[in-house]
């Protein structure tokens, strides 16, 4: 097989069968601090191939796109071939790594809702945090797809910390990456294991990479637990969660918009004489069962140019926030 | 032959039109409900949708009934060749549906308006105005988005194709912005598709065909329309 790219734990290669995919695998290479610490760990590879399968599996069946295909010998999958997009998005439930350091947080402190932060994959610059507005500005992504990650980041923690819970176990953060297809459908890439997340028994005990980051213990006994304990889950029993597009409709720009101009009459005579235009649309509030996927949001823009708008007049835009 | 006079919800002229056409002789029309679907269509010659308020003017004047399960039927028949006729609301619900170009937009003014007005018809008939050429007509209007509007190549295409058999004017005929009451690009008050079988109006005909309503102006256009249905 023809090497495509050698990751620090990873190498894809390019799949014999069809350019659509690639073969992924998993080596037992171990690395942290950017590099600074290395280590070859046996079984590492295929046991972090084996939660990535079940990760993967449990995510798609709620709705998650996801570049997984097929489970592979060894420590290899197949997957769809994507452009992996230059951010890691991580979430983060408790405050832990990084964060702790760079906030002066302490260790294990809850945050009030999840926290979805971004940062630029280079390793050159230590893959620094990066704003979301700095990685729109870099054309690093769109608007849309920096929301997108958020909204499928989000559905995601979602999945994961309710499957948690069932065996006593807390998602504390995990990092996504996210990659391009051929037809330009954003999906989860990349990997999920104990090398991306952090998870704390109820004793704060941890299961992921952690142990080796701080030699605090052996990983693949820890992976090797995670795996058992996924398998005692109930992913039935983890309801889907509701998920709210926006869909805005203004009046295109040129076009009277005499609602606008009568609310701008009555603003000013309501003492708001700073209003020197009012143009008025809708928002449309679609409320979902699944996770937002590029197919779903192809599938609204085509609802918007049917109904929802009239493009003659107006024009639409899909947002995940109001 | 028989016209199909439609009903949606919210539609609240179908009794006037149902009357007027059955004034007319062969004229034979019968009510088809949304909720009838394609099916109650199949012995239709020709349709004629009916002004109101389908769906409440939820979403867009006309957008909801656009997408109803009866539409598929209508599309048939229009394109098949037969006449279609869409008044006020119905002008609305077949520019929503793509069967005529345009969008009827709010009224410039942001008011809903009420009140008689005079059409110039077109030199040139279209069918629905054979013997009307060059008339100046009264009718009256009742609508809260009436201004038509289109793209530039679309406006170019219907007045060079002549597609455009009514236009808001004074008493005398004069075309002008001062008589254009709801700000419609070229005072078009209605148009007819590229066939020439599908006619939406923003006036009403049904409430102009009796001496006692104040006007017979509209009798003329549904009488076309009856023929024109015998014809096709």
């Amino acid at each position: 097989m023809e090497l495509l790219h050698k990751g620090k734990a990873k190498k894809i290669f390019a799949d014999s069968k069809s350019k659509k995919y690639v073969v992924i695998e998993f080596t037992d290479n171990v690395s942290a601090g950017n590099g600074k610490k290395k280590d070859i760990i046996k079984g590492k590879g295929n046991l972090a191939c084996d939660l990535s399968e079940f990760f993967f599996r449990y995510l798609k069946k709620k709705g998650v796109d996801t570049h997984f295909v097929k489970r592979l010998d060894g420590s290899q999958m197949r997957c769809t071939k994507v452009e992996i997009l230059p951010l890691e998005v991580v979430c983060r439930n408790v405050a832990a790594g990084s964060f702790c350091k760079r906030y002066g947080i302490k260790k294990g402190t809850e945050l009030a809702s999840p926290l979805i932060e971004f940062f630029l994959k280079e390793d050159k610059l230590h893959d620094p945090l990066i704003s979301e507005d700095a990685a729109i500005r870099l054309n690093l992504a769109s608007e849309f797809e920096i929301a997108f990650m958020k909204s499928v980041a989000l559905s995601v923690n979602y999945y994961l910390t309710v499957l948690f819970t069932q065996v006593n176990l807390t998602l504390i953060d995990f990092k996504l990456e996210f990659g391009k297809n051929s037809d330009g459908a954003i999906l989860l890439a990349d990997e999920i294991s104990g090398d991306t997340i952090r998870v704390w028994n109820s004793k704060g005990q941890s299961f992921d990479k952690d142990l080796y980051r701080k030699d605090e213990g052996d990983i693949t006994t820890a992976y090797s637990f995670l795996l058992e304990k996924l398998n005692e889950t109930k992913p039935n029993k983890v309801l889907q969660r509701e998920e709210v597009l926006y869909v805005s409709v203004m009046p295109k720009d040129g076009i009277k918009n005499p609602p606008g101009e009568v609310t701008k009459k009555a603003l000013i005579r309501l003492g708001f004489g700073d209003a020197t235009e009012v143009r008025m649309g809708k928002i449309f509030e679609i409320h979902l069962s699944k996770p937002i996927t590029s197919g779903l949001i192809e599938q609204l823009t085509l609802m918007n140019l049917k109904l929802l708008s009239n493009p003659i007049a107006e024009k639409h835009n899909v947002r995940m926030e109001m | 032959m028989t016209i199909a006079v439609i009903r949606f919800p919210g539609t609240n002229n179908e009794n006037d039109v149902l009357r007027g056409l059955s004034l007319i002789p062969g004229g034979d029309p019968y009510l088809v409900t949304n909720r009838q679907g394609s099916e109650a269509l199949k012995d239709a010659d020709g349709i004629v949708i009916p002004g109101g308020f389908s769906y409440g003017d939820y979403l867009r004047a006309g957008a909801v009934a656009s997408v109803g399960t009866i539409m598929d039927g209508i599309r048939e028949i229009a394109d098949d060749g037969k006449p279609v006729l869409g008044i006020c609301n119905g002008f609305q619900i077949l520019a929503e549906a793509g069967l005529l170009p345009g969008a009827l937009l709010p009224n410039r003014s942001a008011n809903f308006i009420c009140k008689w007005v005079y059409l110039k018809v077109s030199e040139n008939t279209v069918g629905f105005t054979d013997g009307m050429e060059a008339a100046v007509i009264r009718l009256p209007i009742a609508h809260a988005e009436g201004n038509y509007y289109c793209s530039e190549e679309d406006l170019v295409r219907l007045q060079d194709e002549e597609r455009i058999p009514f236009r808001y004017c004074n008493e005398d005929g004069e075309v002008g912005e001062e008589v254009n009451p709801n700000g419609a690009l070229d005072n078009i008050a209605g148009i007819v598709n590229e066939k020439g079988n599908i006619l939406g109006m923003m006036p009403h005909p049904e409430r102009a065909s009796r001496i006692v309503l104040g006007s017979v102006d509209g009798l003329d256009i549904l009488e076309n329309f009856v023929r024109v249905t015998k014809e096709a």
